[in-house]
């Protein structure tokens, strides 16, 4: 008992700082959206005076509505395919080629990818835009090599936004990887390259068995840093066209602050958060099966 | 040597392509006409510039945002530090569960938690402070420098503190000699992630603050759009360079202080 | 154990803080906060209210105005504001309110019926229009917010574009056919013209629900959208049906923009006014407040537009009495629900919507006047000479039905145009939002029109 009562005094004062900061500020406010979903609150009209407790009607709704599951829908397509195809692929890639390159192009490279990530979500996202719609740079690009442009925000909206995505995440898993690959023994590559094994044999059977957590748990960072994202896809597309890109957290934004209606808003807001602990329990589970 | 000559193209190549979406705030932030295509200004001019270099639109803006989110960033690193000693050090039977479940949280968009934070800051007092605002953005930030710091100092052998003990230094004073040298460039890197994530947060000082004097400059860059949607381009695109500038500098600065390399190392590990 | 232990506690602790979020007013009440939106296009507003400040503490010794501007989009203020309304400590004196907030923010006590001082500000009695008394009108009859300044929608035409297409350069076409056949034949004559421009796409939000779909729903025999007699909506609605099939035929007969521009989040903002004044669209059914944007210093300068563009009423679908259809919204003032000291806030309400500053507002943001004595201001016309012809249109004008429930039944309709832009049916389109809005509202408040 004394020693129990020992460790608790002595991981009990460095933590109390942020645990006191998160209870206040992220865990309690999360609190009061959890049970927020279960009444009618609202940011303006007669429930926003008397907000009354309605059960599951929010949780109802969110389950009959197309909406929703419209949502969840391209909220699933864009983590996968903008986090974790591609800023994963992208930043692997860019990690495993920029080893033993020259300390000069490894800083360039680096730092213009950095550079996107670095940048403003507002400001990235207008770029995106300059590049992307009917007289942007990619359009000009195109035409300069007579391939045809088309409006790529309107024919392949889900595409735009993911490709956004990825060249503004990459550089957070390329950071990732370079640290990973370096700390993978040289030795074992020379010797997987002594029995005569290729650049592409060699990273799938020697590297990749080495960095495998870090994988998944980058692909988990990523997966939760992707979940939310807002401002990227409200500038290039606002949700449209006829809803194509409205995922969860545009369609949170629209019921909770356009339509002042938080209750629902919160509930929107609870499925998100499932949605990220199912994807993290996925990679976890992943991490426990085989180690 | 063939494939070393391929390997260099494709990053030039990748380099170029995650270049070519900067090219129009170039352009545009010297352009007396700005649209949206990045294209040579027809009518040259730094005009732009002049517009967004003044106090109110480019300098105090600045500065708040620099002491927002150097606020933050000191505030959660310290706070991080600490936490992550126990986690790394102690077997702690909740440290799994703990670790997962505040990273679960950063799964949310910090527009769903602003309505009870907004009625927790009128509460304590806090709205329209700046402390109060850096306080909530470091909280926020917490979950994932608790978790990278916490890797990093995995890093950092045990034995070598265990000298310090037995020399009757305490664990805090361990921290501070031994393991926090030691994990420089990882605090390093983890300050410098939250300054980022700070210094392009919109929403939360945006809500938290009224007075407009005290709003960071990524509040005031909203200042550029008008009613019914209009825009004035060329001086957006200029004050985003100016406001994209001190991290880019900041990124330079660390990463040229850690010897060239702005290291991941070890940070994310399960 | 104890981790858990100081958690739970921790969040107990938050929750009792934030449920609970009713307190005194922190400022004391000589002094009023007055909070509005600050637009970089017109810096106008900050100006005006700071000379209104000024005016206001003379007048008053011992109160001081405290000005509050906010500094972001549209979507953004409306969030913010809502959120200093909840905490009686941060809500506002005096609000700088879109007409369209006024009926939820009453309904929601946020702010404070003024027909007692109304009563006795004989420039409301004698001066203000009586069509622009309904922006600051709740449901519950009582008069919530003071109008500043209104708008109206019409048509907007290019005379060069319609020379070239042999269209008379003084037009008043009297039912949808002929807007249409106009259109056709601006198409025939020039390919590389777009003959007509009106709100649509998802970005356009509001606009296409008020300057789009409602203006051609209110010139039908449906005519309302919310009848205020039965206190019912109108779905399904005969007219809604014509409205969407309306926006069909623009768009197959490639009529109007294209569906891509149409969701463009930027294409108003940077294409619309250079094109206008390229002479490479038609004509646009839109707000009277384009002048603003040509003027020199605009967003779009265009000295010569007062020669090019003409404007003409929009026509009621044949041209039913009482021949032309128009809706207003608008900017309002009102008082905070919650105020220490609302005779202070109503006397700032009142010099800043006294003859001098109400015209320079309306003379500086081209806002319509809604005082009869502004109206008669020679500077208005000068500064734009088609404000004579937008402010005429005051007269017959409607303003949206902004219950509560509004925002809702207005997205319903944006989802209905939004899918008919992109090919959809326009039948199917106007039975699935027959379905939404009596989802929204409940059936038993609809009814048949």
């Amino acid at each position: 008992m004394a020693r129990n009562g020992k460790r608790v005094l002595a991981w009990l004062p460095p933590m109390a700082p942020s645990v006191v900061l998160l209870g206040l500020f992220v865990v309690g406010p999360i609190a009061w959206c959890l049970y927020a979903a279960f009444t009618n609150t609202a940011l303006t009209g007669i429930a926003a005076r008397r907000p009354q407790f309605v059960g599951l009607d929010n949780f109802k709704n969110l389950f009959t509505s197309a909406d929703v599951g419209a949502s969840l829908w391209l909220t699933v397509l864009f983590v996968l395919g903008s986090a974790v195809v591609g800023q994963n692929g992208a930043g692997m890639l860019l990690a495993v080629f920029m080893q033993r390159r020259s300390r000069v192009l490894r800083g360039i490279v680096g730092t213009i990818v950095v550079a996107a990530w670095v940048l403003p979500e507002v400001v990235a996202a207008f770029a995106v835009y300059a590049f992307l719609n009917t007289n942007g740079t990619l359009n000009e690009v195109l035409g300069a090599l007579g391939l045809g442009g088309q409006n790529w925000l309107y024919t392949a909206p889900l595409f735009a936004v993911v490709l956004a995505n990825i060249w503004r995440g990459t550089a957070f898993s390329m950071l990732v990887y370079q640290a990973a690959l370096s700390e993978v023994p040289s030795d074992l590559t020379e010797a997987a390259e002594v029995d005569g094994a290729g650049p592409v044999r060699r990273f799938w059977h020697v590297v990749l068995p080495v960095i495998r957590r870090t994988v998944v748990t980058n692909l988990m960072l990523i997966t939760l840093q992707t979940l939310g994202v807002f401002a990227l896809i409200f500038v290039l597309t606002a949700g449209g066209p006829d809803n194509k890109t409205r995922t969860l957290p545009l369609l949170m934004y629209e019921q909770a602050f356009k339509f002042g209606q938080i209750g629902y808003g919160t509930a929107i807001a609870v499925v998100l958060l499932a949605l990220g602990a199912v994807f993290s329990l996925v990679y976890i589970r992943s991490l426990k099966t085989e180690v | 040597m063939r494939l070393s000559i391929v390997v260099n193209l494709v990053l030039a190549f990748v380099a170029l392509l995650f270049l070519a979406p900067l090219l129009w705030l170039v352009t545009a932030s010297f352009d007396a006409r700005a649209g949206f295509a990045a294209k040579l200004p027809e009518q040259f001019t730094l005009s732009n510039f002049g517009a967004v270099l003044t106090w109110d639109v480019g300098g105090r803006p600045l500065l708040n945002g620099l002491l927002i989110s150097g606020g933050a960033a000191v505030v959660t690193v310290v706070v991080a530090v600490l936490a992550a000693y126990p986690l790394s050090r102690y077997q702690l039977r909740f440290r799994r569960p703990f670790l997962y479940t505040i990273l679960f949280t950063t799964g949310l968009p910090v527009t769903a938690i602003m309505v009870p934070v907004y009625g927790l800051f009128v509460r304590l007092n806090l709205i329209d402070s700046l402390a109060g605002t850096m306080l909530f953005m470091a909280a926020t930030s917490l979950p994932m420098a608790i978790w990278m710091t916490k890797n990093f100092m995995d890093g950092v052998p045990v034995s070598l503190e265990e000298a310090a003990w037995v020399d009757g230094a305490s664990p805090m004073q361990a921290l501070r000699r031994i393991v926090l040298p030691l994990m420089l460039p990882g605090v390093a890197v983890v300050a410098i992630f939250n300054f980022i994530a700070a210094w392009g947060n919109f929403f939360v000082p945006f809500v938290l603050l009224l007075d407009p004097a005290k709003q960071p400059a990524s509040v005031n860059i909203f200042s550029f759009f008008g009613e019914h949607g209009m825009v004035a381009y060329g001086q957006l695109a200029a004050y985003s360079i100016v406001y994209t500038t001190p991290v880019i500098g900041l990124y330079l600065l660390v990463s040229r202080a850690l010897g060239g390399g702005f290291t991941m190392s070890g940070a994310v590990k399960a | 154990m104890l981790l858990r232990t100081v958690t739970t506690g921790l969040t107990v602790v938050a929750l009792g803080l934030t449920a609970a979020a009713c307190g005194a007013p922190a400022t004391d009440s000589k002094t009023i906060r007055v909070v509005y939106r600050n637009y970089s296009d017109f810096p106008q507003m900050d100006d005006f209210m700071k000379v209104v400040k000024k005016e206001f503490e003379a007048a008053n010794p011992g109160l001081t105005a405290q000005l509050n501007p906010i500094t972001s989009l549209d979507s953004d203020y409306l969030a913010k504001v809502q959120l200093m309304q909840r905490s009686p400590s941060t809500a506002p004196d005096v609000l700088f309110e879109d007409s369209y907030n006024v009926n939820a923010d009453a309904a929601a006590g946020y702010l404070l019926p003024l027909d007692d001082q109304l009563k006795n500000w004989p420039d409301w009695n004698e001066q203000f229009i009586d069509a622009t008394k309904q922006a600051g009108r709740a449901t519950d009859g009582k008069t919530y917010a003071v109008p500043m300044g209104t708008d109206t929608r019409g048509i907007w035409f290019n005379k060069t574009v319609f020379a070239k297409a042999g269209l008379p350069t003084d037009w008043h076409p009297t039912s949808w056919d002929e807007v249409l056949a106009a259109a056709r034949k601006i198409k025939q004559s020039q390919p590389d013209v777009e003959p007509m421009y009106m709100p649509l796409g998802k970005p356009s939000t509001e606009a296409v629900s008020m300057q789009t779909l409602e203006m051609l729903l209110y010139g039908t025999d449906t005519k309302d959208l919310y009848s205020e007699s039965d206190k019912k909506w109108v779905a399904p609605s005969k007219g809604m049906n014509d409205a969407l099939h309306f926006v069909s035929t623009a768009m197959t007969e490639h009529l109007a923009q294209t569906a891509a521009e149409a969701e463009d989040t930027q294409f108003a903002a940077t294409q619309m006014t250079t094109r206008m004044s390229k002479d490479k669209i038609g004509f646009m059914i839109d707000g009277g407040w384009y002048a603003r944007y040509w003027a020199p210093g605009g967003v779009s300068p265009w000295p010569e537009w007062t020669k090019t563009m003409g404007t003409t009423a929009f026509p009621t679908q044949h041209g039913q009495a009482p021949g032309k259809v128009t809706l207003s919204g608008g900017w309002t003032l009102a008082v905070g629900g919650s105020t220490g000291n609302a005779e202070a806030a109503f006397k700032f309400l009142t010099v800043a919507l006294n003859k001098k500053n109400s015209t320079d507002i309306d003379v500086n943001c081209s806002w319509l006047p809604v005082r009869k004595d502004v109206r008669a201001d020679p500077r208005l016309a000068e500064k734009d000479p088609t404000v004579p012809f937008w402010s005429d249109l005051v007269s017959i004008t409607r303003y949206r039905p902004t219950l509560p429930e509004y925002p809702q039944v207005s997205n319903a309709m944006q989802v209905a145009a939004d899918s008919v832009v992109n090919g959809g049916d326009p039948d199917q389109a106007t039975r699935k939002w027959v379905e939404d809005v009596q989802k929204v509202v409940g059936a038993d408040k609809t009814r048949n029109g």
